[in-house]
C-alpha cells in the first residue's frame, strides 16, 4: 500500500480507538496488525521489541485505573488494549515502510512543497550521525571533566550549535546539487496513488467504522 | 562562527527557507535523541510506581522533556508552525527510533505541536520572552492533559488524583519547556550563533 495513505489510515483508525471504547475491536485490530507484521518478513528482534516495551506503560495505567478509576476493570483493559492497538498499528506502517518514500509520495501526491519533503528527509538521513554527536558532545565535556545530562542546557546549546551549522551545510549541498525551492521537480521515482490503494484505504476503514459501530463491549 | 541567520536579516521574507526546515528538523531530532537516552527513566519509574497504581505519574513527570521540542523551535525560527513542525518532528523521531507508544507517538506529536504553537498563537507571534514562553507552556499543559482525559482514561479519576497529575504535569513542563528552554535560548543569545 502506498506508505502515505498507509500512515493516513493508520492514524485515523488510532485516533478512532482513542475516542471509542470498545475491548473486541482493539483485540481485532491488534490481532490483525499481528497477522499482517507476521507476512512482512520482520526481524525476531524488533518483533519482541514491540510486544515487550509497551508492557510498562500498560500494565502502569491498567492497575492505576483498576485500583483508582471510577470505570472499573473493563475500562482498565480497554486502556490496556488500546497501547497495544497503538503500537500494533504503528509498526504495519513503521516497520514495513521506508522514510524515503513515504516523503517522496508525500510530495508528489500529497502535494507537500518540495522543501519540506527534501528538507525534512535529508534531516532524517543524518539520523545515525546525530546519535553520534550526541555522543562526542558529552564525551568531550566528559574530557574537561564536565558531566552533561539531559537536563543540563549546555547539551542542547552544543546540539543547536552542530543543528545550525548542519542546516546551513545541507542547505547548500542541496541547492549546488540543483535543488530549488519552490520550483517544479521531475521525478526519478515515481510513486502513485493506485486504485488499489483507495479502495483498501476506504475498505479497511468502513470494517473498522462497521466494527465500532456493532460491538459495543 | 559565520552562520548568521539569513532568514531573519529580512523580515518581510518567510521564514520558511529550506535551511530553516532542515534547521527545525535537526533541532527536533537532536532533542529527540537526548530524550531518548532519558527513556530508561520513564520505565523504571513507571515500574517503581505501578505497585501503587500510580504510573501516569511517570507520564505526567516527564511530559515537559517530551514537550521541549516545540517552545525550543518556535523560539529560534519565529514564525507561524515551527513549534508545530518542531514538536511534531520530535515525537516522529521516537516512532523511527522505535518507540513504546507506537503510532500513538504521532498522534501525541500531533497534539502537543498543536499545544506548544497555540502558545505562541496567542501571542501573535510577537513575545519571544518569558511571558511568550510561559503562554506556550500554558497552552501544553492544558490542552496535552485533555488529551490524555480522553485517550489515557485521565477523567475516570477521582478530583485530588486528577489535580495531582496536574500539578506535577505542569511544574515538568515549567522546569523543561520553561526554565530549560530559557537558559538554552540565553546561551544562544550570548553566543550570537543566531540572531534571535
Amino acid at each position: 500500500m502506498n506508505p502515505g495513505m498507509k500512515l493516513l489510515l493508520v492514524m485515523l483508525i488510532a485516533l478512532e480507538i482513542s475516542f471509542t471504547q470498545s475491548l473486541i475491536v482493539n483485540c481485532i485490530l491488534i490481532a490483525v496488525s499481528f497477522v499482517y507484521i507476521l507476512t512482512q518478513h520482520i526481524r525476531m528482534k524488533a518483533l519482541l521489541g514491540i510486544i515487550f516495551w509497551p508492557l510498562f506503560p500498560a500494565v502502569g495505567l491498567f492497575v492505576s485505573q483498576w485500583l483508582y478509576g471510577s470505570a472499573g476493570i473493563h475500562f482498565a483493559w480497554i486502556l490496556f488494549t488500546r497501547i497495544y492497538a497503538y503500537v500494533f498499528l504503528g509498526a504495519t506502517f513503521t516497520l514495513t515502510s521506508s522514510i524515503t518514500d513515504l516523503s517522496l509520495t508525500l510530495e508528489q501526491d500529497f502535494h507537500l512543497p518540495s522543501k519540506f519533503a527534501y528538507g525534512v528527509l535529508a534531516a532524517f538521513n543524518l539520523m545515525p550521525k546525530i546519535v553520534e554527536e550526541v555522543q562526542i558532545i558529552k564525551t568531550s565535556a566528559l574530557m574537561r571533566g564536565e558531566a552533561l545530562h539531559f537536563w543540563s542546557p549546555k547539551l542542547y546549546f552544543k546540539s543547536i550549535l552542530s543543528a545550525i551549522q548542519w542546516s546551513q551545510n545541507l542547505a547548500e549541498a542541496m541547492t549546488s546539487h540543483g535543488f530549488v525551492e519552490d520550483y517544479e521537480r521531475t521525478h526519478y521515482k515515481i510513486i502513485r496513488i493506485t486504485a488499489l490503494d483507495w479502495t483498501l484505504f476506504f475498505v479497511l476503514l468502513i470494517i473498522v467504522q462497521v466494527l465500532l459501530f456493532f460491538i459495543r463491549y | 562562527m559565520d552562520n548568521k541567520n539569513q532568514a531573519t536579516t529580512g523580515k518581510k521574507q518567510s521564514q520558511w527557507t529550506l535551511r530553516n526546515i532542515i534547521l527545525i528538523a535537526l533541532i527536533a531530532i537532536f532533542t529527540g535523541i537526548i530524550f531518548w537516552g532519558a527513556g530508561f527513566l520513564y520505565t523504571a519509574l513507571t515500574v517503581a510506581l505501578t505497585p501503587f497504581g500510580m504510573a501516569p505519574f511517570a507520564n505526567d513527570l516527564l511530559m515537559g522533556l517530551w514537550c521541549m521540542a516545540g517552545p525550543l523551535t518556535g523560539f529560534i525560527i519565529r514564525t507561524f508552525g515551527s513549534a508545530f513542525l518542531g514538536e511534531f518532528l520530535g515525537a516522529s523521531v521516537e516512532v523511527f527510533l522505535g518507540g513504546q507508544w507506537g503510532a500513538g507517538a504521532f498522534i501525541s506529536g500531533l497534539v502537543q505541536g498543536i499545544a506548544s504553537e497555540l502558545g505562541f498563537t496567542l501571542t501573535a507571534y510577537k513575545r519571544y520572552d518569558w511571558f511568550g514562553l510561559n503562554a506556550s507552556i500554558f497552552t501544553t499543559v492544558v490542552v496535552t492533559f485533555a488529551w490524555d482525559m480522553i485517550r489515557n482514561g485521565y477523567d475516570k479519576f477521582s478530583l485530588p488524583l486528577l489535580l495531582g497529575l496536574f500539578v506535577t504535569r505542569y511544574i515538568s513542563t515549567f522546569i523543561f519547556a520553561g526554565v530549560l528552554t530559557k537558559m538554552i535560548v540565553k546561551l544562544l543569545d550570548r553566543s550570537k550563533a543566531i540572531n534571535l
